[in-house]
């Protein structure tokens, strides 16, 4: 006996030991860039010092000072030759530096504290802003859905199921047309999927609501021709294309289905506790955004004042009226949202609480679109440049990529909330101990994981949509991204893309194994997965090993393809690798989904290893997206709006690869600690604190009508 | 209840795939794309109904041992086929590197399906410790990768950031070259224009071995403020149509615009023919037909930029030697002359290289009426004339195949046109 208990010990040990290791090594070794270029130690605190445009003056002052000097000693030549040569190299005009735009007023003082510089702070709380943002923001769209799929279908339930089935509608629209849009080339196809889905949804929902048109296929049809005719009549187009009308056609078809199939979904419980549950984090983490939005607002001022006035002041109508406006309204709708479920549940009016849901969902989408816009300026604010100040607010806001970039941080968030639902099955999983309570997580983490995965299949789409239009406004921006600079950060992004595709389908293996007569899905499934391993491979090649366009000093010139095997290097081997690994995990999920409908799915008892897989894909996903806003930030290149406001700073340059993932890392090491926190005082710490009441469900059931 | 037979289960799941299979092999199809991936991916459809059809076994979990049995060695194996046939097809050591440590990812992949399953855990410091160890593993993971892959020196982006913008007042020849060839770098032009064997490319031409120096300057400049007003011979697709910005005009200065063309009329070879095309579809000017008709047009005294030169005075419009010792282009098997100290001897007309066409040409031929033309008019139609010039005695209509395409010079090479002073000076 003590043997056997005393073995995992040592094993224990031993794994502690090589984790003290590998963190040793990360923070010691693989940063050089990050520890060579802080100036000042870990706690080294350095006062305001002034650089630039301040440091001109006092080169000047010092100039003055020597020029008297040289005066006095003009017959002490090797001091006055090296004088002299000092003055002439002081004396250089650097005015080329600071002299464009608004930047010509710029003032800098350089902080340093913790061995973050301005530029690090500001990073540091803008990103930390935006994943509490992105929680907020993509979770409550799927909370809403939920919420509709938890709730027994009253009257009121199924008048407000006609609202959230367009809302839905116009979600899916959206995102099958601007796929279509950019893959078939259609268009307006993000018009055509739009009106489509979205009227065929209400028209089937209607219909629905009084009991007619109960058959599903019959409704997919008749949405498919509501919805076809509605969006023919709302797309703007001079002639109809066959693929626009297809287009439409398909997604009246996928609007008239999901509308009948929640429409009538059995109300299961779990999807109500699931929902509830996700919202009380919410809540906190609404406070949180608000918290790291302060504190983000904060170092812009200090750190970057001159410019936050600029941006600003740039869009008057929209910090001082809309966005504040949106904010209070979100804040109202939230807070009501959160804290009358309970209330509306035993009144017997859930309907009005799922409405709640929508309007908070479309006050959260519009918060998005607007504060898109000032981001969007900055990189790639509209042409002519000279006529900047003359358009009016709107169209500064609404820039090229303005639409681009929402849909994908539409997608993307949504994503993040999946992954965030996975996140909140594990630990609650792991925090649980009734047998009931682990079936219920091992659920949530399983409906965490389809959604997480489900809405990062479009997500590759939406990317490339966003790059597409960067790089019509401008390619060098693009090149900066895909081919110099950024070209390795982009092959993170690729590495890590495929490591969630590969932990994702791990977790699907590891679930099936759980679900009864679900073996005879493994060799197809493996099969798959060399196909998986050999798609990452060739999305990672690059086309050369070092890390810009060209070879910089010590850089080695040969590491390149060749011409004749370069075609591994470009878009068209990319994305059919992106393809494939979309399609085989999607092919995956076929075989998973059969499974569970056709098999016992034993809930509770899956190998401990699934629910680190997705902690692990959780930790990915927002790796990830703090990774690619890194990217997105820094290809402005030494600009804080391109070619408008010059970043005259000395951290106007892009930090190296290394440098940048160490930081990513701090930056969601610091979520993850808040949001375990967070998820432990909104759903555990409440749990434990009821335990000896014994209430077992989390939500107040709904009162029958 | 009695399990159908495998070959009835098989028949049953090809039936099923079939129409799958052919759907995928028409939109593959449809979309244009290679005969091989049409083929692959109903391949791959059919490889999922013949693993579908397998009969099912359960799948028994297995120690670290048995896990790696079989599957390392066949790694292994696989993992040198990999190397070897990586190589052989070209690929760099690096990139063998790459597929081979794919290969191994693979491995740990399988390994970890196969593995058994973890114990439940018994008590807090149990999961705390693997909660922690899966944040360690992954944030090791990503900080590795990040501090391992290629690093560039931030310090080299801020010297470039903090260099003067290009003013070209006081400056003069290599330092204007200088100052175009930044131009051309910081504008990313090397992302789809290759300069020899510079650049990432072949989006746009190669503006070394299309030899972009042979033409105009304001043929260069309104290529590069204009450039879909003349496509480039090969890049007619609509792609390649719109792929070269048109924001130049407004994005640069005059002084860059100046300076970059300067730097773009240094692109010359001397020692081969202009190269034409994307690769790998490219084509020399010996076989381009329509620069074999302006070359008839320079050869014959009719093209104006070259008012004074007439080939046909001394070589006969038609080929046949209108002045004694003039070069019969209608005999493939002459040789070169010996009046030049650096003949080529023993190398007749039809395998002539391109340098010896050209330096003939461009520096004449001691003690003969060949003048160094080279010297007076724009190498662009010199060129142009000797592509008309081979047709005497190798007509087009009659070739079965193109002269291959040079090799791409390399950094040595053109180092060496510059000591041999290959090029004449001032540049035509």
């Amino acid at each position: 006996m003590q043997n056997s208990s005393g073995q995992p010990q040592t094993r224990s040990s031993i794994f502690a030991v090589i984790i003290a290791l590998i963190l040793f090594y990360g923070i010691g070794h693989l940063t050089p860039a990050s520890l060579s270029n802080s100036s000042s130690p870990l706690f080294g605190l350095s006062g305001p010092s002034v650089a630039y445009a301040e440091e001109d003056e006092d080169e000047e002052d010092e100039e003055d000072e020597e020029d008297e000097e040289d005066e006095e000693d003009e017959e002490d030549e090797g001091e006055e030759g090296e004088e002299g040569a000092e003055g002439e190299e002081e004396g250089e005009d650097l005015s080329y530096l600071t002299d464009i735009g608004p930047a010509a007023e710029h003032e800098f003082s350089e902080f340093s504290l913790f061995g973050l510089s301005n530029r690090k702070f500001t990073w540091f709380a803008a990103q930390l802003h935006i994943l509490f943002a992105s929680f907020i923001l993509g979770c409550p769209m799927f909370v809403v859905i939920m919420e509709v799929m938890g709730a027994r279908r009253t009257q009121g339930v199924r008048k407000a199921i006609i609202l959230s089935n367009v809302f839905l509608g116009v979600l899916i629209g959206v995102v099958i047309g601007i796929t279509a849009e950019v893959i078939v080339g259609i268009h307006h196809g993000v018009l055509y999927g739009m009106w489509a889905c979205a009227f065929g949804g209400l028209v089937v929902s209607f219909l629905n609501y009084f009991h007619k048109c109960m058959n599903v296929k019959v409704s997919g049809v008749i949405g498919a021709i509501f919805g076809t005719v509605v969006a023919c009549a709302l797309t703007p187009v001079e002639t109809y294309h066959a693929d626009g009308v297809i287009l439409a056609v398909i997604n009246g078809f996928v609007g008239g289905l999901l509308a009948n199939f929640i429409m009538f979904a059995e109300a299961d419980f779990k999807f109500e506790r699931l929902a509830h549950e996700v919202t009380k984090v919410i809540g906190f983490c609404y406070s949180f955004t608000a918290l790291t939005g302060g504190l983000f607002l904060f170092i812009m001022m200090v750190a970057y004042g001159d410019f936050i006035s600029y941006l600003v002041s740039t869009f008057p109508v929209l910090f001082m009226v809309a966005y504040p406006t949106l904010f209070i309204v979100e804040t109202i709708v939230m807070y009501a949202y959160v804290y009358s479920w309970d209330p509306l549940n035993k009144s017997n009016k859930k309907g009005r609480h799922i409405v709640l849901g929508v309007i908070l969902n479309i006050f959260g989408l519009s918060l998005l679109c607007a504060l898109d816009g000032p981001a969007t300026f900055m990189q790639t604010p509209p042409l002519p440049l000279d006529q900047l100040t003359n358009i009016s607010e709107w169209d500064r806001l609404t820039t090229a990529t303005w639409m681009p970039l929402n849909y994908h941080r539409l997608v993307g968030n949504g994503t993040f909330g999946g992954y965030m639902v996975c996140i909140i099955g594990a630990y609650m999983y792991l925090w649980s101990e009734k047998k009931e309570e682990k079936e219920y997580y091992d659920w949530v983490g399983y409906i965490g994981n389809i959604i997480g995965v489900g809405i990062m299949l479009p997500l590759p789409a939406m990317g490339y949509i966003f790059v597409r239009e960067i790089y019509q406004y401008d390619a060098t921006i693009g090149m900066y991204i895909m081919s110099d600079r950024e070209s390795m950060f982009m092959l993170v992004q690729g590495l890590l893309v495929g490591t969630m595709f590969s932990v994702s389908n791990i977790y699907m293996w590891v679930s099936m194994k759980r679900i009864e007569n679900a073996q005879r899905f493994f060799p197809a499934m493996k099969f798959g997965f060399i196909l998986i391993i050999i798609a990452a491979t060739i999305w990672f090649t690059p086309r050369r090993f070092f890390a810009t366009m060209m070879p910089e000093p010590g850089m080695d010139s040969n590491m390149v393809l060749p011409d004749n095997l370069a075609f591994l290097a470009l878009m068209i081997a990319k994305n059919t690798a992106a393809f494939a690994l979309v399609i085989i995990t999607f092919v995956n999920y076929i075989f998973y989904t059969i499974a569970t409908k056709t098999g016992k799915v034993h809930y509770g008892k899956i190998n401990p290893l699934g629910v680190y897989c997705l902690i692990f894909l959780g930790f990915a996903d927002i790796w990830l997206m703090s990774w690619m806003g890194t990217i997105r930030e820094l290809s402005r290149m030494n600009w804080h709006i391109y070619k408008v406001f010059k970043d005259v700073t000395p951290e106007k340059f892009t930090p190296s690869l290394a440098e940048s993932g160490f930081h990513v890392t701090t930056i969601v090491w610091t979520f993850f600690i808040v949001m375990t926190c967070i998820i432990w005082l909104g759903i555990k710490y409440p749990k434990s604190k009821k335990k000896a009441q014994e209430v077992s469900p989390q939500a107040t059931p709904q009162v029958a009508e | 209840m009695q399990q159908p037979s495998f070959f009835k289960n098989l028949i049953g799941m090809f039936l099923k795939f079939l129409p799958l299979a052919v759907v995928i092999w028409l939109i593959v199809a449809w979309f244009g794309l290679p005969d091989i991936m049409r083929w692959a991916l109903a391949g791959v459809v059919m490889v999922y109904a013949f693993l579908l059809a397998l009969p099912s076994k359960r799948l028994a979990e297995k120690s670290f041992g048995q896990n790696i049995k079989f599957k390392l060695p066949i790694i292994i194996v696989v993992a040198g086929a990999i190397w070897v046939m990586a190589g052989k097809a070209g690929f760099p050591v690096w990139w063998q590197i790459e597929f081979v440590s794919f290969a191994f990812v693979g491995l740990a992949f399988f390994i970890l399906l196969d593995t058994r399953a973890l114990k439940p855990e018994k008590s807090t410091s149990s999961w705390v410790f693997r909660l922690l160890t899966t944040y360690a593993l992954a944030s090791g993971l990503f900080i590795a990768i990040t501090a391992q892959l290629p690093q560039f020196d931030p310090q080299v982006e801020i010297e470039k950031l903090n260099r003067p913008p290009i003013k070209l007042s006081g400056l003069a020849g290599p330092e204007v070259i200088a100052a175009g060839r930044e131009v051309f770098e910081n504008n990313k032009c090397f992302n789809c224009h290759k300069v020899f064997w510079e650049g990432n490319s072949d989006r746009g031409p190669n503006l070394g071995s299309k030899q972009i120096g042979l033409y105009s300057e304001e043929y260069i400049r309104n290529q590069i403020i204009d450039p879909r007003a003349d496509q480039a011979p090969g890049f007619e697709d609509k792609k390649s149509k719109k792929a070269m910005p048109t924001y130049y005009e407004e994005d640069l200065s005059e002084d860059e615009i100046h300076a970059l063309v300067s730097y773009l009329k240094t692109l010359r070879d001397p020692t081969h023919m202009p190269v034409e095309g994307k690769f790998p579809n490219q084509w020399t000017w010996w076989d381009d037909p329509k620069i074999i008709a302006e070359g008839k047009v320079v050869f014959e005294g009719a093209e104006p930029a070259t008012e004074g030169l007439n080939c046909a005075v001394c070589h006969g419009k038609d080929g046949i030697p209108m002045m004694t010792g003039a070069l019969d282009f209608r005999n493939a098997e002459q040789h070169d002359t010996d009046k030049m100290p650096d003949q080529l001897k023993g190398v007749p007309l039809k395998e002539w290289p391109d340098a010896l066409w050209y330096k003939r040409v461009t520096r004449g031929v001691d003690n003969t009426p060949m003048a160094p033309w080279g010297m007076i008019f724009q190498h662009l139609y010199l060129w142009k004339a000797e592509a008309y010039a081979r047709t005497f005695h190798d007509p087009l209509d009659k070739r079965t195949e193109k002269r291959p395409v040079p090799p791409i010079p390399t950094k040595e090479d053109i180092a060496k046109w510059k000591t041999d002073e290959l090029f004449l000076d001032p540049l035509l």
